[in-house]
């Protein structure tokens, strides 16, 4: 099915890559996956073939001017000597890499004492939370400067510049055990989220992305451009996790759908509103809490439609024919169209299919919301199924969705049954947790 | 002060005259020292004063009379033998002398009574002997052993117990000269500074000084004589005057006049039409930049005054005079680049000669403020322009100085970035501000074209060298650019009012130039309703009529929601007029009082800045009724539905309307639009579009026709909103193609229609794809009972999200309890507490919900309560 319009859409698909838009809020370090991402694309699948040698070559030169600025010498001679044309990279690199290596040697004999006092546990098993203390200590016993600390920091620095991201992350969680300057934890947290993120330790990185933002709520709240610029780059760094890491899911759409961070994508990076869609369509049968799963798409259609004349998509647009103007052949179209959009995204490749899933239930959820007979053949052609594959897709659908819904063979319909919510139900509902809720509020008052 | 000795007891006031009578007495016994003598001359001075404040005879007083004879004598002897060499600089030389050594002997004996008497005349007499800048030595010294003594008495009095407190009278001295001394201080800080470092070296360059104005002394000599008369300002007046006809005004004497003239501004029985005349006579025969200058600024002032009453504007001559000055004084300026008026320059004593230019200055510095100039022309301008009555021809002819108003403004803005280049004059940046703010506020409510016109015929006027680096000439054609700019100017480099007045400036040209989103968006983020409270009238009227505009320009997108929340505020309050400064409402019931109404009238803006109030109620209502005919309805088939209300007014408008017995053919706005709603209500679509189209203001709207076109869309989906509200009870089935010839909407619009309907449960019913038809669901009105049980259950839910909400903001902070129970509470009722509580408060009305972009109309009755 993709196959067919991706021979005319090409060039319509094109324009919703948000690579450049996505660039901005990265560290070069992960913009180099997204990268070989889009080299990847290039390479047909069946025979290995480059389709677009100019494209290709534009890509590799992205890489170079991308790395050049980081330490990682080695890859960047190589790719200058691809660019080139060149069997052996020049000399200046090879200074370069000298270079880089004097100053980590430099870096590591400046804190290859601290870090052998860290591994001691008579040292460590006298630390205590008080991180004042702790430094006053290690002064005392063992003669750890503060200059020794800082030296850490710039060895994770140069660590993770190096493309050692596993032992910068070590590094710089060594730093920020001791170290008390603030500015410079935040960057280490940072930094520490950027190793977790390249290194794929999506539990660690989940840790860390709870800690700069708590970071960006309490330090940066005097500041509200700080905390919007750093809220839009956490937005985007989180997408790493979001899509690659199942537990992450919750936690971050929760961290998405906060007020706070809401309002940062609203004003500052609506193009994550495709993100933030496509993670809640996804998450449809996984939520937990079907409650919660039904607020969140009720959050993303009516922000897709604030944001409708900044930012459109076929993901967005999705959503709007659906939830907003209840055009369910529009909603089809644009489906087709996000497929598309979806197997090109880096982000989004490994999810398309569960996307189209998920949007066919939601098409067919609220179709049937609203209708109380459906032919089942219309019904097989807005899905984009045969009659058989769409009457088997439905029953499954009405079996899992415990929906009230029966077909009708003879005539070829899907009859729907909507009983009227009960008013004693309502009223149920209503009152449940009252008395409970009363019950803590006194208790909080007698405090 | 004379006040203070007559306020304070007797006893006080006794003792400190003892003192001075001591000290007197003993001065007596060294008169040969001349600066002795010279002092004890202002002892007389100073006791005749406080003679006549004591007020009748006294033992003490006369006792006192007796030696003021005598020192006053053997002063006269003296002055009779010094008149002849001492030149009148000389003299008040050695009166400053003298007024410093008596303050030097009262702080022997904690005389802060008189100090403060004697610091105010020294204060007097410094100015007349100031050159270029510099203050006499010996000035420089005593102030400065003065504020040592201060601050030295100062920590005494701190360490001192309360018994030992200086007495009433010297206590007040020692405030006052507290008070006086800090800021007298601050204007010759570097001097003192020289003087705190090495006393001794700085008072011998005095010495080395001290033969300089024994040459001018000569010169002085002969400059007596014409001073004279001068000084006796009515004298020197008359005799310009009669000379005036027969020997034309010579350059040489043009800073005399301007002296004169300056002198006796402000004082009564001053012809001012009779010096306005004297300085164009001085215009004329000016010949260099320097007179020049002098000569407008002076004429400039004069003529303003002119018009200074509260009420009356200036003379529309004088006006157009004044304006026409201000730009011969620009070019003056232009042209003359070593020539800067700038605030804060030193005033030119001397009026025998014009200033040149030393050679290690840059500039001749004129004081004036070019900005302040240009502001009162600005504000004059609007004054008279509120005088006019505006359906006159003189209105259109007094809005057309409006351009060569402007040209001004361009102009001294120019002026005032080429002084800025230069660091070292130190223009503040305030008034580069200031003069933007006018610039903005003569183009923020103008379309575009006619700012592009206004802007191209005001760079015509300038001389094609001058550019500018804030707005370049080359852009002038673009009037959205050239707001941009200004508004970015702003905004980088002011704070406050003007920033914020910037951004509504802003806003307001977005709107006015169909911009909805962007206008939204920083209407939105900059927060100003919350803050709007607490700015002056101006800006709240400001940010009314900018609220306005956005409703306006969200109308004219269609979005009908909006423009009506938009408009709510202003609208709803049925008092638009004194909300947008568009006219004065008559009060019925409190008296208002004349300053008030004052203020009021000086509010109001010119005619040509209005908002049209009638087109805004037209759009408020039809917006209203968009809204409110298809609620009614909803309301109508289900009688318990929480009573909701969009728009009182329009509500209130609606039911009158239905009371009356008879209705006539609809005249003015309201009744076509009261007319349209009831058509509407019965579903009549066609009539109530026939109804809104046969307004004749909506031509007033830029492309009439597409609102006309939008409008009519727009009630034929309302119409079968309505309708299907209004009748749905009545059918069991309806197909979809019936309404849709009946609404000559699309039937796929009207599925889609009927399908959101149904999706947000406003309608019970469900489509049948099959046979094309809407179902209608039986039996889903409730009982009496049941929606009552409903409406308690909703109502007691409320009431714990009230006490929760109330709890919160109490223990901000502690709220352990509370986040506990959130948690908990969150998993009990199977969704998170906060997405519950974020529902609840939008959740109200989701339905045409547009989410959070709203505002709130933070301005209202503040404004006008003022």
């Amino acid at each position: 099915m993709a196959s067919a319009p991706a021979a005319n859409g090409d060039s319509s698909v094109a324009d919703y890559d948000l690579m450049l838009k996505l660039a901005q809020n990265l560290d070069r370090h992960m913009i180099f996956p997204l990268l070989e991402f889009n080299a990847g694309q290039l390479v047909d699948e069946e025979s290995g073939e480059i389709k677009d040698e100019a494209k290709a070559r534009e890509i590799t030169q992205a890489k170079y001017s991308l790395l050049k600025k980081t330490d990682m010498t080695d890859y960047v001679a190589n790719l200058y000597c691809e660019l080139e044309g060149l069997e052996e990279p020049p000399a200046e690199f090879a200074d370069k890499k000298q270079k880089v290596f004097g100053q980590l040697q430099k870096y590591e004999q400046d804190t290859s004492k601290i870090i052998e006092l860290l591994e001691r546990d008579d040292v460590v098993n006298n630390l205590r939370s008080d991180k004042v203390a702790n430094l006053e200590f290690l002064k005392r016993e063992h003669e750890v400067t503060i200059d020794m600390v800082n030296a850490l920091y710039d060895l994770g620095n140069l660590q993770y510049s190096c493309g050692n991201y596993a032992d910068a992350s070590e590094t710089l969680y060594r730093f920020r055990v001791l170290s008390t300057d603030n500015d410079k934890v935040a960057y280490a947290t940072w930094g520490r989220l950027a190793c977790e993120i390249l290194t794929m330790n999506w539990e660690s990185a989940m840790e860390e992305i709870q800690k700069v933002r708590e970071t960006i709520d309490s330090k940066l709240s005097q500041n509200p451009l700080a905390q919007l610029q750093h809220r839009t780059a956490l937005a985007h760094w989180a997408l790493f996790p979001l899509f690659n890491f199942e537990k992450a899911r919750e936690p971050i759409l929760e961290l998405f759908f906060n007020a706070g961070y809401i309002n940062t994508i609203q004003a500052n990076c609506a193009w994550v509103l495709r993100y933030l869609a496509v993670a809640v369509i996804t998450n449809r049968g996984r939520a937990k809490n079907p409650g919660i799963h039904q607020k969140q798409m009720k959050d993303v259609v009516r922000i897709v439609k604030q944001e409708a004349y900044e930012y459109q998509d076929p993901i967005t647009r999705f959503v709007h024919a659906l939830s907003i103007d209840f055009d369910f052949e529009e909603a089809q179209r644009q489906l087709v169209l996000a497929e598309e959009v979806l197997r090109r995204d880096f982000f989004l490749l490994a999810h398309a299919d569960d996307f189209v899933d998920s949007a066919r239930h939601l098409i067919f959820e609220s179709y049937c919301k609203i209708h109380a007979r459906i032919s089942l053949q219309d019904l097989s052609a807005r899905l984009g199924l045969n009659a058989d594959a769409a009457e088997k897709w439905i029953v499954n659908l009405i079996r899992d969705t415990r929906l009230d819904a029966k077909i009708d063979y003879k005539e070829g319909t899907v009859v729907m049954n909507h009983p009227p919510s009960s008013v004693y139900q309502q009223v149920i509902e209503k009152t449940k947790g009252g008395f409970f809720r009363t019950q803590v509020l006194s208790a909080a008052v007698a405090k | 002060m004379s006040r203070f000795f007559r306020g304070g007891d007797d006893s006080s006031s006794e003792s400190s005259s003892d003192e001075e009578e001591l000290y007197t007495s003993s001065e007596e016994e060294e008169e040969e020292d001349q600066e002795q003598q010279e002092s004890s001359e202002e002892e007389d001075e100073d006791e005749e004063e406080s003679s006549d404040e004591d007020e009748g005879p006294k033992k003490t007083g006369l006792s006192r009379f007796l030696v003021d004879q005598d020192s006053s004598e053997s002063e006269q002897s003296d002055e009779e033998g010094a008149t002849k060499v001492k030149s009148a600089k000389d003299k008040r030389f050695d009166e400053l002398e003298a007024t410093i050594t008596t303050i030097q002997n009262r702080q022997k004996i904690d005389d802060w009574g008189s100090i403060a008497n004697e610091f105010d005349k020294l204060n007097r007499q410094v100015v007349k002997l100031q050159d270029g800048g510099k203050a006499p030595k010996s000035y420089i010294k005593c102030i400065a052993e003065l504020e040592d003594f201060l601050n030295e008495t100062l920590a005494k009095q701190k360490v001192t117990p309360k018994n030992k407190k200086l007495n009433a009278t010297n206590a007040r001295g020692l405030n006052a000269v507290k008070q006086r001394i800090k800021k007298n201080n601050k204007d010759y800080q570097t001097q003192i500074d020289a003087f705190r470092k090495d006393s001794d070296a700085f008072m011998e360059s005095d010495e080395d000084e001290a033969p300089a104005p024994q040459p001018s002394r000569v010169r002085f000599q002969e400059v007596v004589a014409p001073e004279e008369p001068v000084e006796d300002e009515d004298g020197g007046f008359a005799r310009v005057d009669r000379r005036g006809k027969a020997v034309p005004y010579s350059s040489e004497g043009i800073l005399k006049h301007l002296r004169a003239i300056v002198e006796s501004r402000g004082r009564k029985n001053t012809d001012r039409a009779e010096q306005i005349k004297i300085m164009e006579e001085l215009n004329k025969v000016a010949e260099t930049p320097y007179l020049k200058i002098r000569v407008l600024q002076t004429l400039v002032s004069a003529r303003f005054d002119l018009g200074s009453g509260t009420t009356s504007s200036m003379p529309l001559e004088h006006w157009k005079a004044a304006e026409k000055e201000l730009a011969a004084l620009l070019t003056i300026l232009e042209t003359n680049k070593d020539h800067v008026v700038v605030e804060g320059a030193e005033e030119w004593d001397d009026d025998e000669k014009t200033p040149v230019l030393g050679p290690d200055d840059k500039y001749i510095k004129v004081p004036g403020s070019i900005v302040s100039y240009i502001e009162r022309l600005d504000d004059e301008l609007t004054r008279s322009l509120q005088s006019i009555d505006p359906h006159t021809s003189e209105y259109i002819e007094r809005l057309t100085d409006e351009a060569s108003l402007y040209n001004i403004i361009l102009q001294g803005l120019l002026y005032y970035e080429t002084i800025r280049k230069d660091a070292s004059l130190e223009i503040p940046q305030e008034s580069v501000n200031r003069i933007i703010q006018r610039r903005l506020d003569h183009v923020y409510f103008k379309p575009s074209q006619v700012v592009k016109i206004l802007e191209e015929n005001a760079w015509k006027q300038i001389s094609s060298a001058a550019d500018s680096v804030i707005t370049p000439r080359s852009q002038t054609g673009d009037a959205g650019q050239l707001i941009y700019v200004l508004c970015n100017y702003l905004f980088d480099n002011s704070e406050g009012i003007i920033r914020a007045r910037a951004m509504l400036c802003q806003i307001y040209f977005l709107a006015l130039h169909d911009d909805y989103y962007k206008a939204r968006d920083m209407m939105l983020t900059s927060h100003l309703q919350e803050s709007i409270a607490n700015f002056d009238v101006a800006t709240q009227i400001l940010y009314n009529r900018t609220l306005v505009q956005v409703g306006l320009c969200a109308f004219r997108k269609g979005l009908v929601y909006d423009a009506q929340n938009t408009l709510q505020d202003i609208c709803g309050s049925g008092r638009q007029k004194e909300l947008l400064a568009q006219g004065v409402m008559i009060q019925r019931f409190n008296q208002v009082s004349p300053e008030q109404e004052r203020l009021e009238k000086q509010r109001q803006l010119p005619f040509h800045m209005h908002i049209n109030l009638e087109l805004l109620e037209c759009v408020y209502l039809t917006c209203s009724m968009l809204l409110e005919i298809p609620l009614l309805a909803q309301i109508g088939s289900s009688p318990d539905i929480k009573k909701r209300v969009i728009s009182k007014t329009y509500r209130r408008m609606l039911e009158y309307h239905e009371r009356q017995i008879f209705t006539g053919p609809p005249e003015n706005t309201r009744d076509h639009v009261m007319q349209a709603s009831k058509a509407l209500a019965a579903g009549e679509w066609k009539k109530a579009t026939n109804f809104i189209h046969s307004i004749k203001i909506w031509d007033l709207m830029p492309s009439a026709d597409e609102i006309k076109a939008m409008l009519a869309k727009q009630i034929q989906e309302e119409g079968l909103r309505t309708y299907l509200f209004t009748y749905a009870p009545f059918y069991d089935t309806l197909a979809i193609e019936t309404l849709s010839t009946m609404f000559e909407l699309d039937s796929v619009k009207v599925a889609a229609v009927v399908s959101k309907m149904i999706s947000h449960e406003e309608l019970a019913a469900a489509l049948d794809q099959v046979t094309n038809t809407v179902i209608f669901r039986k039996g889903v009105e409730l009982s009496r009972l049941q929606s009552l049980a409903l409406a308690l259950s909703d109502k007691a839910s409320a009431l714990i999200e009230t006490n929760e909400r109330t709890l919160e903001v109490r223990t901000q902070g502690s709220a352990n309890a509370f986040s506990r129970k959130d948690g908990r509470q969150g998993g009990q009722r199977g969704g998170g507490q906060r997405g519950g509580r974020g529902g609840a408060r939008t959740g109200g009305n989701a339905q045409r919900q547009a989410g959070g972009t709203q505002f709130t109309g933070g301005a209202l009755g503040a404004a006008v309560r003022g």
